[in-house]
């Protein structure tokens, strides 16, 4: 019974998404929902290093540029099937997420987020400099399309697209909840409340930190690829400021720590952002928005702005 | 050949005071609040471009100009103080929590001086024309200043932080808030005037790389960057240690862009970076945290 109570809401978001397309036709309403998916995959598996385990990680856009350039070079320069691209993000943001792991896992405070930071410094200036692979400063354009068969993804108005973004999301969510779940998951919340502690009763360190990083990487990778095969296009801001802002944002409005927090709050803002770009005169004050309302859920609801709405939800629905 | 190294060593000369004078700021907020400021770049930033309206815009010359965008600087850099940092002192997370609030706050300035200021490309004269020749390599005076000006200031910070109370009492509050306020110290002033102090610097800075580089509302990013890296070779826990790895990361970089090219330049820095982190955690200089 209690099991019941525990996935009904999920759920039930999830049966809705899964019924927007037969509503909405219009298809940029459909382009929202599909960058929200992603952004909701980047957050929530953010959120599994940052939030669960409590690594000051600045790097986790790393992974999902790594994810977009891989998918983007393997599909466009080496014909790979654009399917297979994609997928091949996960296992390149892994093996960067282990590079970076490796000096973070015996740093400590702010060395570790001036180190995760400056390693997407790294990713970006590699980027920038072998433009003949990947395009430099301009980016790579006209990536190869999904096609499954005969049928071109590109019809039916992002038909197809949403219902890939929401797929990879549902099972990334699972992937995160089973990590959380598992004893190696409870060993990470351990290691963020009290590393001694964790230390004493045999818990190593370092290792569920480099374990942790590597973990995130897998989906925000895929989500990486996704991203350039669905755009069409791999660029150099996705390791920049902006990007980074969003998508942290995201992590604290929803609350680091929970697992439906960061995607709630992922979809929210990116339809919120939009549609402060349609208003005239707002198209850069949108973002001194986002960050405004970032510190002022610092300041006022540090556990995110979904936990203010817990007491609301019955207690048998309570998810964390 | 010989005249080459010797051009480069110049150049990294002026890269190096320029991180210098960055990251002394850097380390000045953070022995004194453990706080990493991440909107320090875009301090500089600030202003660089106040000191174009009032020199530029409004014709009060380039002095004024650049009194009024360092003082600016440190208005907002005491403003962000108060409302950013203030909140979240005695925060388990505080550490964590500043560094958000200070990049939004970095978010929030670059985009307000978008909105300001314009996307176009603007310029501060020099402050001396002319050029100087240091033995056979050729930099402008107003380079030659900033790479004259730099040890002075830093000589200037560590005198402060030494020998008068105000400074000795950020110190007492670095190592101790507890106890500083015990005998007497105000710990939430030492907070402010550790802020205004470093946001000046940045200030300083801006406005004197406002002659020399575009002023536009990311040139604060790549100095910050860069100083991030300085701190990390130096650590940083010390004034001294953090203005010595600024000068030998400006140097090392001279020499990468002389021997790599400008594009293997960052990515070598970075890697250095990266390697020396593994085998000392805290830093080449810095030997405690």
């Amino acid at each position: 019974m209690e099991t019941m109570g525990r996935y009904t809401l999920p759920v039930l978001a999830l049966v809705v998404l899964a019924f927007v397309p037969m509503v909405v036709e219009a298809s940029f309403t459909r382009h929202l929902f599909i960058i929200a998916f992603i952004y909701a995959i980047i957050a929530s598996n953010w959120n599994l290093s940052l939030g669960h385990c409590g690594i000051f990680n600045f790097g986790h856009l790393t992974f999902f540029g790594v994810g977009s350039y891989t998918a983007a070079i393997a599909a466009k320069t080496y014909g790979v099937d654009p399917w297979v691209a994609i997928l091949l993000g996960g296992p390149a943001a892994a093996v960067a997420a282990f590079l970076m792991a490796a000096p973070v896992a015996r740093l400590k405070g702010i060395y570790v987020v001036l180190v995760t930071f400056a390693f997407g410094q790294l990713a970006m200036q590699l980027v920038l400099s072998q433009s003949d692979i990947t395009g430099g400063a301009q980016g790579m354009v006209r990536i190869p399309y999904l096609r499954l068969g005969e049928y071109s993804f590109l019809k039916d108005y992002k038909l197809g697209y949403y219902y890939v973004a929401l797929g990879l999301l549902v099972v990334s969510t699972i992937f995160i909840k089973l990590v959380i779940d598992s004893p190696f998951g409870k060993s990470l919340k351990a290691v963020r409340d009290s590393e001694e502690y964790a230390a004493a009763r045999g818990v190593s360190v370092s290792r569920q930190r480099v374990m942790v990083l590597v973990l995130s990487a897998i989906f925000t990778g895929v989500a990486g690829g996704f991203y350039s095969i669905y755009l069409r296009v791999a660029s150099p801001e996705v390791f920049g400021f902006g990007t980074l802002s969003l998508a942290l944002s995201m992590v604290l409005i929803g609350g680091a720590g929970t697992i439906y927090g960061p995607i709630a709050a992922a979809i929210a803002l990116t339809f919120a952002t939009e549609a402060l770009a349609g208003v005239r005169g707002l198209e850069e004050a949108r973002f001194i928005v986002i960050a405004v309302a970032m510190i002022l859920v610092l300041r006022l609801a540090p556990g995110g702005l979904l936990r203010l709405f817990e007491p609301l939800v019955p207690k048998a629905l309570r998810q964390r | 050949m010989i005249d080459t190294l010797i051009a480069t060593l110049v150049s990294g000369l002026v890269l190096g005071s320029l991180y210098a004078l960055m990251a002394s700021g850097l380390s000045v907020v953070w022995t004194t609040l453990g706080v990493f400021n991440f909107s320090h770049g875009a301090l500089m930033m600030v202003s660089a471009f106040v000191a174009w309206t009032v020199s530029e815009a409004l014709g009060l010359g380039l002095l004024v100009g650049i009194a009024a965008g360092t003082l600016s600087a440190a208005l907002v850099g005491i403003i962000i103080e108060r409302l950013l940092v203030r909140p979240f002192y005695g925060d388990r997370n505080m550490l964590l929590i500043t560094v958000m609030t200070t990049l939004a706050a970095m978010i929030i300035l670059e985009k307000s001086a978008l909105i300001i200021w314009g996307a176009r490309l603007k310029q501060l004269p020099r402050l001396i024309e002319g050029e100087i020749s240091i033995f056979g390599a050729t930099i402008s005076a107003h380079e030659a200043l900033l790479v004259a000006l730099a040890p002075l200031l830093l000589i200037a910070i560590w005198q402060f932080t030494v020998r008068s109370t105000v400074g000795r009492s950020l110190r007492a509050v670095g190592q101790n808030q507890e106890s500083a306020s015990l005998i007497g110290i105000d710990v939430s002033k030492a907070f402010a005037i550790a802020f205004g102090l470093s946001a000046a610097l940045a200030g300083l800075t801006g406005a004197l790389l406002g002659s020399i580089r575009f002023i536009t509302p990311t040139m604060g990013s790549e100095p910050l960057v860069k100083a991030m890296i300085v701190v990390i070779f130096g650590g940083l826990g010390s004034l001294g240690a953090t203005a010595g790895a600024a000068y030998v990361i400006g140097i090392i970089e001279a020499l990468l862009i002389l021997w790599l090219g400008l594009y293997w330049t960052p990515f070598a820095l970075f890697l250095l970076m990266i390697v020396v982190l593994v085998f000392r955690p805290n830093g080449i200089f810095g030997g405690r945290e």
